[in-house]
């Protein structure tokens, strides 16, 4: 089957290239989302559908989900069941870099092909509206005068919050492998303890906490983007003198062993998808924030940020060196 | 599997229950062993390792308790049971991951699963159940590929549809 | 009075003839994925969600309200009907659902359960409009000690299920347990029992696990025995529809389930299970009839259907006042909000209130018309036990499967799936209970980490579980419940010695 597909895809980028963007439109993709229905990767996936198809820069697009790990299954079954598919792409984010190191994955990042990142969430500390510390240099003073006593609610561990949560300590000076994490599963229960003020603080995307910060019961410490997110009065730990910047990103990959020319076209796909009113449209609807990196600026961002992460869950002991 | 014992059990050791409680010793055993490759990481509270030794701890009392109920012959008592059947629907579904697993797909899967049960429940008119089991699941199929987008797993039959 | 105008309001929109009719194409739609086992409410509304796009704000809200319950209640049609759950929440009432089913009274169990929902859906919508803000301030104090103190209360509960012998009673709930380890440890992000098997990393799934034990294993025991008695399903003895003594031993386990669901479903981290187990253990307990029990008593299907939907309409107290998706099935409903430019939280009451009143009438609609569609054809689902017995438990098998193959089709999880269902029918051959393995795997992890997270919270100091008042009140019931027994049995001796 395999080599049939092949050559028929080269018939097709052949044509296409030398045609232009107008016979691209017989783009037929399959896009694999490393995860169950309905969570963050899959409605990245399905989004992507959706544009891709109403820019008629495809003609059919396929959502297939693989579960499991973080994105370990699908990843494992991408890398070695679609190499050299022109055709096929598969979502991806910052989780899968921590997931795919703890679970000492066969398969690295390394393997796949990237693509593009399409879209980012900045992340954000914040304390119960009644909490004594008022700012991100407060929460420092309080993890540095006793570290255990702080305790930071968040996503599983390993994740983003659980990363963050490392640097944040790194970044003031304590030792990040003291630090007392709760992961909890999901956003909501993790939410509940925070106002509850069962725990110090909470860690997570802005988008999850945004209801509750406008609504006064959390106080926002601080963001971890470069500067302040416009129309927003939350600082950024930056300007607070604490250097903290991250973000919780969702990129695109294709297969490995794909040609140049294969690549072109997925990288062309994703680059029209993102300029269309339709995909803007979706990110609007989502509350996402584009963070468009293609080509080779990606592929150096993506080595970057596995080095970084894997560095800090090996401070915090979660992957053996 | 094999070792079931026939004819109503008596006031005597209990073979299978020897059995079970063997069993659960032995999966103590691996949880305990699991436990130990499992590093504590954990700075403050209890570690990933506790629960599994608690657990471990309960089937080791438990296999006990099952052991002195084999002893006692205390076990309740049960007829005998058809092997046949059991191996029949048991190798449907190995036929159905199988055929899954090579990419069969679907409609073929779940008909091997109905022929086979059906067959293990007596039924010996094989080709009547399999035209009846190949019409039943590509009417599921198409309904609920088609109608409801549900992706179930294609193969050569799927893709003429 | 603002609240009752507003709902009035709600209604009026609800009740216009083309929302009638999305409500009615919502429940059947919901209602005909929502009996496939392995795909529960919250899939079934995943997988449905495009179909409510194309539809006004309105329309699609009441579409989805439809969805929503015609999943969950077609996950209750299998449990009753083959003994198949379609999703952890029906387990307790495949317990006696089925049994009613296999001596002819799965009419009543069906009409029941169906009754029992729309009682229980409407008290808690009803306690949704009135007890929301009061109730989230309670839910969001409950800590991680407290939710420990709370599977206290339900692991004692989980013995109502244990049969005879306690010894094979334990053993069940211990192989659960068992179970409950595998996969990535929560806390610490570390690989128990999954021996380098990536699929494992997950940890086992409760309908794949369910399915297993109770479908699967179920077929393999009755073809295993079916030289010692050819085993006659009835599908209809006596009367199809509730007797008045049916209706006289349903409404108060109606009333009891809905106590237990509503305020459990409005915990961030409650679920449906553990309602639905206290439900049954405390009818079990009640009931004026025990004999029956295990043997198909209605109270056993009244109460924890009543339970299961209360808690539905209870997890929507933290997500529409704090914006808290606290279930998978409330995480679909956050996405299917989003769609209409709605975002639950603290300022959704105050700021849309017309949606979020629209949202309760649809839910009350979408109730009614469930009822409505349901209740006429529970003559035809009864009629699907009179297949001649190789079709019926083929078709069951082929269902059962079906659900697993649409939700992860991938080998390990299949045979996964076999393995349960030897386990079941070994099980079943030497009268181990069933139902306490799957609540082992519900209950065990949760238990797990809440007490984990107590215990790092206060660095390792035991005595936070006592501190609580809340915590310190949940062990002592748990205490009492499990000592109480006894006890009782003591006194009894000790009168009949002085007598």
């Amino acid at each position: 089957m395999m080599p049939f597909y092949t050559r028929l895809f080269g018939a097709a980028v052949a044509l296409t290239l030398a045609a232009g963007p107008a016979l691209s439109q017989q783009l037929e993709l399959k896009i694999m989302a490393p995860a169950a229905p309905g969570g963050g990767w899959d409605q990245t996936a399905r989004s992507m559908q959706q544009a891709l198809v109403a820019a008629k820069i495809a003609r059919s697009v396929q959502v297939t989900n693989v579960a499991g790990a973080g994105g370990s299954v699908g990843i494992a079954q991408f890398v070695n069941g679609a190499k050299g598919d022109g055709n096929q792409m598969m979502v991806n984010g910052f989780v899968m870099v921590g997931a795919l190191a703890m679970n000492k994955s066969p398969v690295t990042l390394d393997q796949v092909t990237p693509i593009a990142r399409l879209t980012e969430e900045i992340q954000v500390i914040v304390v119960p509206a009644n909490s004594p510390i008022k700012t991100a240099q407060d929460l420092a003073a309080a993890l540095k005068a006793d570290i255990a006593k702080v305790t930071f609610a968040g996503g599983s561990a390993g994740g983003v919050d659980h990363v963050m949560a490392a640097l944040f300590a790194g970044a003031i000076g304590a030792d990040a492998k003291k630090v007392n994490y709760i992961p909890f599963s999901g956003g909501g229960e993790s939410l509940a303890a925070i106002l509850g003020g069962k725990v110090t603080a909470g860690i997570s995307g802005m988008s999850e906490y945004d209801g509750q910060i406008k609504s006064g019961k959390l106080r926002a410490l601080g963001v971890t983007s470069e500067k302040r997110i416009a129309g927003s009065d939350i600082p950024t730990f930056k300007e607070q003198g604490i250097d903290l910047v991250l973000a919780n990103w969702r990129s695109v990959v294709a297969p490995p062993g794909i040609t140049p020319e294969q690549r072109k076209v997925l990288s062309d796909a994703v680059e029209n998808m993102v300029k269309s009113d339709a995909w803007k449209d979706i990110l609007k609807q989502k509350g996402w924030d584009d963070a468009y990196l293609g080509g080779d600026a990606f592929a150096d961002f993506l080595k970057k940020e596995t080095t970084r992460v894997t560095d800090v869950l090996r401070s915090v002991g979660l992957v053996k060196s | 599997m094999t070792d079931l014992p026939q004819g109503p059990a008596s006031r005597r050791i209990d073979r299978a229950g020897l059995v079970i409680a063997f069993a659960l010793a032995a999966l103590a055993a691996v949880l305990v062993w699991d436990s130990r490759q499992l590093q504590t990481t954990t700075m403050y509270g209890m570690g990933p390792e506790a629960m599994p030794v608690v657990i471990a701890v309960g089937l080791g009392l438990l296999a006990i308790g099952n052991l002195i109920d084999a002893l006692r012959g205390n076990l309740p008592p049960r007829e005998s049971a058809d092997p046949r059947a059991v191996w029949l629907i048991l190798g449907g579904l190995a036929l159905l991951i199988a055929i899954i697993g090579l990419g069969g797909g679907f409609i073929l899967a779940t008909s091997a699963l109905f022929v086979t049960t059906s067959a293990a429940f007596g039924r010996r008119a094989i080709l009547a159940d399999s035209a009846i089991a190949l019409v039943m699941t590509t009417l599921i199929y198409l309904a609920f590929d088609r109608l409801l987008t549900l992706s179930l797993p294609t193969g050569p039959l799927e893709r003429l549809l | 009075m603002e609240t009752f105008a507003a709902l009035a309001h709600g209604m009026a929109v609800a009740v216009q003839p083309m929302n009638l009719l999305y409500a009615l194409i919502g429940v059947f739609l919901g209602t005909a994925v929502g009996v496939l086992p392995g795909i529960g409410p919250a899939l079934t509304v995943a997988l449905l969600l495009p179909v409510t796009y194309k539809l006004d704000p309105g329309g699609s809200l009441i579409m989805f309200a439809g969805i929503y319950y015609g999943g969950m209640y077609g996950g209750s049609t299998t449990a009753i009907l083959i003994n198949t759950p379609g999703e952890s929440a029906s387990m307790a009432t495949a317990l006696e659902g089925n049994k009613m089913a296999k001596a002819g009274r799965g009419g009543p169990a069906l009409a029941t359960s169906a009754i029992g929902s729309f009682v229980a859906g409407t008290i808690a919508t009803i306690g949704l409009a009135f007890l929301a803000p009061w109730l989230v301030d309670f839910a969001v104090r409950f800590g991680p000690e407290d939710y420990f103190a709370l599977m206290c209360v339900a692991f004692i509960t989980v013995s109502a299920t244990f049969g005879d012998s306690p010894v094979r009673g334990l053993t069940s709930l211990f192989i659960g347990l068992t179970l409950g380890l595998i996969g990535i440890d929560k806390l610490t992000g570390q690989a128990r029992l999954a021996f380098g098997i990536p699929e494992l990393l997950d940890g086992v799934e409760v309908t794949t696990l369910a399915v297993g034990l109770f479908a699967l294993g179920e077929a393999l025991y009755v073809a295993s025995r079916r030289h010692h008695t050819e085993e006659k399903i009835e599908p209809v003895r006596g009367s199809l529809w509730m007797t008045r003594e049916d209706w006289k031993r349903s409404w108060k386990p109606w009333l009891r389930g809905t106590m237990f669901g509503f305020p459990i479903g409005a915990l961030p981290a409650g679920g449906a299970e553990i309602p639905t187990f206290l439900s049954y253990s405390t009818e079990k307990r009640l009931t004026k009839h025990p004999e029956e029990f295990g043997k198909g008593a209605i109270e056993g299907v009244a109460g924890p259907e009543a339970a299961n939907n209360a808690s539905a309409a209870g997890t929507l107290v933290p997500l529409l006042t704090l914006g808290l998706p606290t279930s998978a099935t409330a995480a679909m409903m956050l996405a299917g909000f989003q769609q209409y430019g709605l975002n639950p939280g603290p300022l959704l009451f105050a700021e849309r209130p017309d949606l979020v009143w629209g949202l309760i009438a649809s839910l009350f609609i979408a109730n009614v018309m469930l009822l409505v569609l349901n209740l006429p054809l529970v003559g035809l689902w009864v009629k699907l036990l009179a297949i001649p017995q190789p079709w019926l438990y083929a078709g069951i098998l082929v269902f059962a499967t079906m659900g697993t193959i649409a939700a992860k089709p991938s080998v390990v999880e299949l045979s996964m799936l076999a393995a349960f269902g030897v386990l079941g029918f070994l099980m079943r051959r030497f009268d181990f209970p069933i139902a306490p393995v799957v609540v082992g795997l519900i209950l065990g992890p949760i238990a797990e980490s809440q007490l984990r997270r107590a215990l790092a919270i206060s660095l390792g100091d035991p005595i936070v579980l006592l501190q609580s008042p809340m915590s310190a009140t949940l062990l002592g019931i748990a205490l009492v419940a499990l000592l109480a027994p006894f006890v009782l049995k003591g006194l009894g001796r000790f009168r009949a010695s002085e007598d």
